[in-house]
C-alpha cells in the first residue's frame, strides 16, 4: 500500500453536464488510502456519474478526477491498475460462464510491475475460490442463465479477488438477498483490515452505517454534507423526548430547538447544536421522563432532503 | 398525436376478446411499429430506388427493339445472370425486364426484412425481458402476438407502396406496377412466418436470426438451382423466392400463385402462435445449454475475447461467401459470347469489367458482389463493436486496465484480418468451382481477384469506424447506407447516363476487376490510405467521447 495519507481518490471542481442537465456540480472529494467512504444520495443525484468520471469513462466538463494521483481521463489504464469496479447493473458477457468471466477479467489485469518496482495487483485466485464458496455461486452456469443477484455476485467476486488498493462499488448489493448482503459486509471488513480503500456508493443506509468510516451526501450533483458519522450526528438535530407529570409545560422559544407535541403530556424536541439551553429551561418544570437519542443516518439523510422534493431525475 | 398511454387509459367499455380491451394491444402495436421505423424507412427507400432505376436504365441502355432482341438472345441461356435475378420471362418490354430485375433483387431484401421484423418484434422482446413486463399488463399472449403482427403488416404495406411508387414514377403502368409490387411484397409475410417460428424455437435472438437466415439461404439456393440447372424447374415451386417468379408480373400474370405464400404464411404464423401459447416466456423450444465446463481459450485480451464471441458469426460469413463463390465458379462455364453483336458487347462493358460474356470475364464482373459482401461484413463488425458498447459490457471492460485505443484498435485489426480471410476465400473457392468444371484459370490470379476486395472493404471499415466514434447510435445506418448507395451507384450510375465524374464518386468505380482488368494499385493505395486515416481518426475521436448506452 502507499504511504500514510496518500489519496486514493481526489477530485477538484469535478463537473459534468449532459446537454442542459448538470449531473455533477463542482465536486471536491478526497478519499484516503485505506479509508471506507460511503457515498449517499437518492436516485439521480449524480452518484453513478461520479463513478464514471472517476473511471474516465465519461469526460469531465470541468475539473479533474484522480485515482492515486493519476488523472482518470488522461491515463485511465494506469489509473485502473490499482482499482477494481463493481457497477450497479451487472453488464457481463451472456454466453460466457462465471468461471470464464473470472478468467477473462483476471487476464485483463495480469500483474505488472509498477514504477516503484513492486508487483501491482493481479488476482488472488485462492481468495477468489474462497469467495465463490462463500457467495455460493455455480461457476459452470452461463451468465445469461443467472439471476440478477447471481450476476451481481460474479462482478463482486471478480472485483474483491483483485485485492486492488481501491474498490469502487456502485450500489453493489442491489439484487443480493440479506444473507449475501451480510457476506458482502464481511468482505468489506476484510478489505478494510487489509488496508484497501473502499468507495461505496449506495442508498442502503444501514449498509453504509455499518461499514463506512466517512460519509458524503450528494444532492442534485452537489456534496451537501460530509464527515464521520459522529460529525454528521453532531451537526444534525438530535431528538429529545420529554414526558411531564401533568400537562406539557409551556417553554419559551429557544434558538435551534423545534418543538412538536408527542402526546397529551409529552413533547418532542429536535435540537441542533447544544442541548444545554433546553435542559436549563426544562429544569423549572416537573419532568417525569427524558429520553434522548442520536439521529440515525436515515434521519440525517432525510433531513437533507426534507421539503426539497428529494431527487432529481434524468 | 394521441399517445399510447392516452389510449390505454381511455375509459372504453368494449369488452371484446374475453374481457381484454383493444387499448393495450393497440398501444403495443404502435410501440412495435415505432421500434422498427428506421429499418422500415431504409428498406422502403431501397425498394423505391431499385423499382425506379431498373426500368429507367433499361430504356436508356436498350432504346430500340433491335437492341432488346439482341439483349434477350444473349440472356436466354445465360445462367450466370439468372443466378442473381432469376429466370427472365420476357426481356423485350420494359415491364418484363423490370419484373425480372426488380422482382429478383427485391425478393431477397423482402425476405431479409421479414425475418428481421419478426425476430425483432418477437424474440428480441423476450430476450431483453420486456415481454414479461408487457404480459404482466392487462393483455394476453395472443393479443400481444397479434399486435406485433399488425405492426409488421403496416411495414409490409409501406414496402409495397415504395415498390409501387418507384415503378410508377419510372413510367410503368399503374396496374402492372401494383401487381409487381405485390409479387415482391408477397415474400415478406412468408419470411415473417419463418422468423416467427424461429423465434419460438430459438432461446436467443442470435440463434433465431441464424435459424431464419439458414431457411432464407436454403430458399435462395433452391431458386438458384431451379433457375440455372436444366430439368429441375419444378424446384421453383418449393421456395418462396420461386413463387414470386411464378407470379409472372408483366408477363402473363398468374395471380392464383398468391395462394401459396398466403397459405404458407397462415400455416407458419398459426404454428408460431400455437407454440407461443404453450411455452414458458423467455425460453425457446430448443434447449439452451446453460451450463458448461470452462473453456479458457481466447480470453487473453479484449481482442481475443472479441474473436471468441464473433467466432460463430465469422464462420457463417465464411461458409456463405465460400459457398456462393464456389457456385459462381461452377456456373461461369455456361457464359458465352457466341451470337452477341459487338454493339451489345459494348453495352455490357458499361457494367464495369469489359466483356462479361466469357467465363473469366464473368468471374471478374461477379467479384464486384464479393467486394460488396466483404464491405458489408466490415460494417457488421463495427455494428458488433457498437453492440458491445450499447449493452454496456464495454463499460465493464474499460473499467479494467484496458485502454480505449487498444480495444477499438484491436477490434479494427480483427475485422481487417477477417475481411482478408473472407476475400481470399472468395478467390480460392471461385477458382475451385471453376476448375472443377474444367475452366482453365490461374489460382494466383483468382487469389488476387479475392484480395482485390480488401481495399474497398477497408475503406468502408475505416469510414464505419469513424461514424461509430462520432455518432455511435446512427453508425450502423450510416455505414450500411453508404455501402449500399455506393454499390447501386456503381451498377446504375453509368446506365442512367450520369457524367463520369459523378459515377467516379463511388469507390466501386475505382476497382480494377481482376483477372480481366489489371489490379489498380494506385486507386487501391488511395482507398487503403483513406481507410487507415479514418480508422486512426476514429480511435482518437472515440478516446475523447463519453461511452453511450443503448
Amino acid at each position: 500500500m502507499s504511504g500514510i495519507g496518500a489519496r486514493a481518490i481526489t477530485t477538484e471542481g469535478l463537473t459534468k453536464r449532459y446537454g442542459d442537465t448538470v449531473a455533477l456540480d463542482g465536486l471536491d472529494l478526497n478519499v484516503a488510502a485505506g479509508e471506507v467512504y460511503g457515498y449517499l444520495g437518492p436516485n439521480g443525484a449524480g452518484k453513478t456519474t461520479t463513478i464514471r468520471l472517476l473511471l474516465g469513462l465519461h469526460r469531465p466538463t470541468a475539473g479533474r478526477a484522480e485515482l492515486f494521483s493519476v488523472d482518470a481521463w488522461r491515463d485511465p489504464v494506469e489509473a485502473h491498475r490499482r482499482v477494481a469496479y463493481v457497477s450497479g447493473e451487472p453488464f457481463l458477457w451472456p454466453a460466457m460462464t462465471s468461471a470464464e468471466t473470472f478468467e477473462f477479467l483476471a487476464k485483463l489485469r495480469a500483474p505488472t510491475r509498477g514504477p516503484d518496482g513492486r508487483d501491482v495487483v493481479g488476482t488472488d485466485v485462492a481468495y477468489r475460490d474462497q469467495l465463490v464458496e462463500r457467495f455460493q455461486l455455480d461457476t459452470r452456469k452461463k451468465i445469461r442463465a443467472l439471476s440478477k443477484g447471481n450476476r451481481q455476485k460474479v462482478q463482486l467476486i471478480a472485483a474483491l479477488a483483485t485485492r486492488a488498493e481501491l474498490l469502487l462499488l456502485d450500489e453493489p448489493t442491489s439484487g443480493l438477498d440479506p444473507l449475501m448482503e451480510m457476506a458482502f459486509r464481511g468482505c468489506i471488513e476484510e478489505a478494510k483490515a487489509r488496508g484497501q480503500a473502499v468507495f461505496l456508493s449506495s442508498h442502503i443506509l444501514s449498509e453504509v452505517e455499518a461499514v463506512c468510516d466517512r460519509v458524503g451526501i450528494l444532492r442534485r450533483g452537489k456534496l451537501v454534507d460530509e464527515g464521520t458519522l459522529e460529525q454528521l450526528r453532531h451537526l444534525s438535530a438530535q431528538t429529545v423526548e420529554v414526558t411531564f407529570e401533568g400537562p406539557a409545560a409551556e417553554l419559551p422559544e429557544l434558538p435551534g430547538v423545534a418543538v412538536t407535541r408527542a402526546g397529551v403530556n409529552a413533547l418532542r424536541f429536535e435540537v441542533t447544536g447544544s442541548v444545554g439551553p433546553l435542559i436549563a429551561a426544562l429544569a423549572e418544570h416537573p419532568v417525569a421522563t427524558l429520553t434522548s437519542r442520536e439521529p440515525s443516518l436515515e434521519e440525517i439523510f432525510l433531513h437533507h432532503y426534507a421539503g426539497s422534493g428529494g431527487n432529481v431525475d434524468g | 398525436m394521441s399517445t399510447a398511454s392516452g389510449i390505454a387509459s381511455a375509459p372504453r367499455t368494449s369488452g371484446s376478446r374475453a374481457g381484454v380491451g383493444l387499448g393495450p394491444a393497440r398501444a403495443l402495436a404502435r410501440r412495435a411499429f415505432r421500434d422498427a421505423r428506421i429499418r422500415t424507412i431504409s428498406f422502403a427507400y431501397l425498394f423505391a430506388a431499385i423499382a425506379y432505376i431498373q426500368p429507367v436504365s433499361y430504356r436508356h441502355a436498350y432504346p430500340t427493339l433491335a437492341s432488346r432482341i439482341a439483349f434477350a438472345h444473349s440472356f436466354a441461356d445465360n445462367k450466370a445472370i439468372r443466378l442473381f435475378y432469376g429466370e427472365p420471362f420476357d426481356l423485350l418490354t420494359v415491364g418484363g425486364y423490370s419484373a425480372w430485375r426488380v422482382g429478383g433483387t427485391l425478393a431477397i431484401f423482402a425476405a431479409v426484412w421479414g425475418l428481421l421484423a419478426a425476430v425483432r418484434a418477437l424474440r428480441t422482446e423476450e430476450d431483453t425481458g420486456r415481454m414479461e413486463l408487457v404480459l404482466s399488463a392487462v393483455i394476453d399472449r395472443r393479443s400481444a402476438y397479434l399486435a406485433a403482427l399488425v405492426a409488421i403488416a403496416a411495414g409490409v404495406v409501406i414496402l409495397w407502396l415504395a415498390d409501387f411508387a418507384g415503378s410508377v414514377l419510372a413510367g410503368l403502368p399503374a396496374g402492372g406496377s401494383a401487381y409487381l409490387a405485390l409479387a415482391t411484397a408477397s415474400v415478406v409475410p412468408v419470411f415473417v412466418g419463418v422468423g416467427a417460428v424461429a423465434s419460438q424455437l430459438a432461446p436467443t435472438r442470435r440463434i433465431a436470426l441464424e435459424l431464419g437466415g439458414a431457411v432464407a439461404a436454403l430458399a435462395f439456393l433452391l431458386r438458384v438451382i431451379a433457375d440455372t440447372s436444366s430439368g429441375v424447374a419444378w424446384l421453383r415451386w418449393l421456395t418462396p423466392l420461386g413463387w414470386t417468379e411464378q407470379l409472372r408480373p408483366f408477363t402473363g400474370a398468374h395471380p392464383a400463385v398468391l395462394l401459396l405464400p398466403a397459405a404458407a404464411t397462415v400455416l407458419l404464423l398459426v404454428a408460431a402462435e400455437r407454440i407461443a401459447a404453450g411455452r414458458d416466456i423467455g425460453t425457446g423450444l430448443l434447449p439452451a445449454r446453460d451450463t458448461a465446463d470452462p473453456n479458457y481459450r481466447l480470453l487473453s485480451s479484449p481482442t481475443a475475447q472479441a474473436l471468441r464471441s464473433e467466432r460463430a458469426s465469422l464462420i457463417v460469413w465464411l461458409l456463405s461467401i465460400g459457398a456462393f463463390a464456389y457456385i459462381i465458379g461452377v456456373i461461369a462455364k455456361s457464359v458465352s459470347s457466341a451470337g452477341i453483336s459487338k454493339g451489345l458487347q459494348k453495352e455490357f462493358e458499361k457494367l464495369g469489367s469489359g466483356s462479361i460474356l466469357t467465363p473469366i470475364g464473368y468471374l471478374a464482373f461477379v467479384f464486384i458482389f464479393f467486394i460488396l459482401a466483404v464491405s458489408l461484413f466490415a460494417c457488421a463488425q463495427i455494428g458488433a463493436a457498437r453492440h458491445e458498447e450499447a449493452d454496456e459490457q464495454l463499460e465493464t471492460l474499460l473499467a479494467q486496465p484496458v485502454g480505449r485505443r487498444g480495444w477499438l484498435g484491436g477490434r479494427l485489426l480483427l475485422a481487417a484480418c477477417a475481411a482478408l480471410v473472407l476475400s481470399l476465400a472468395s478467390g480460392l473457392l471461385a477458382w475451385a468451382g471453376a476448375v472443377s468444371v474444367g475452366i482453365s484459370l490461374s489460382l494466383p490470379k483468382m487469389l488476387e481477384a479475392g484480395a482485390n476486395c480488401l481495399p474497398v472493404a477497408l475503406l468502408f471499415l475505416g469510414i464505419a469506424a469513424l461514424a461509430y466514434a462520432l455518432v455511435p447510435r446512427a453508425s450502423a445506418g450510416i455505414a450500411y447506407g453508404l455501402v449500399t448507395v455506393a454499390f447501386l451507384w456503381q451498377l446504375f450510375g453509368s446506365l442512367l447516363g450520369a457524367p463520369k465524374w459523378l459515377v467516379d464518386l463511388t469507390p466501386f468505380a475505382h476497382v480494377g476487376l481482376v483477372p480481366v482488368q489489371a489490379f489498380r494499385g494506385g486507386a487501391a493505395a488511395v482507398m487503403l490510405g483513406i481507410g487507415v486515416v479514418a480508422a486512426v481518426a476514429a480511435v482518437e475521436v472515440f478516446r475523447r467521447r463519453d461511452l453511450l448506452g443503448a
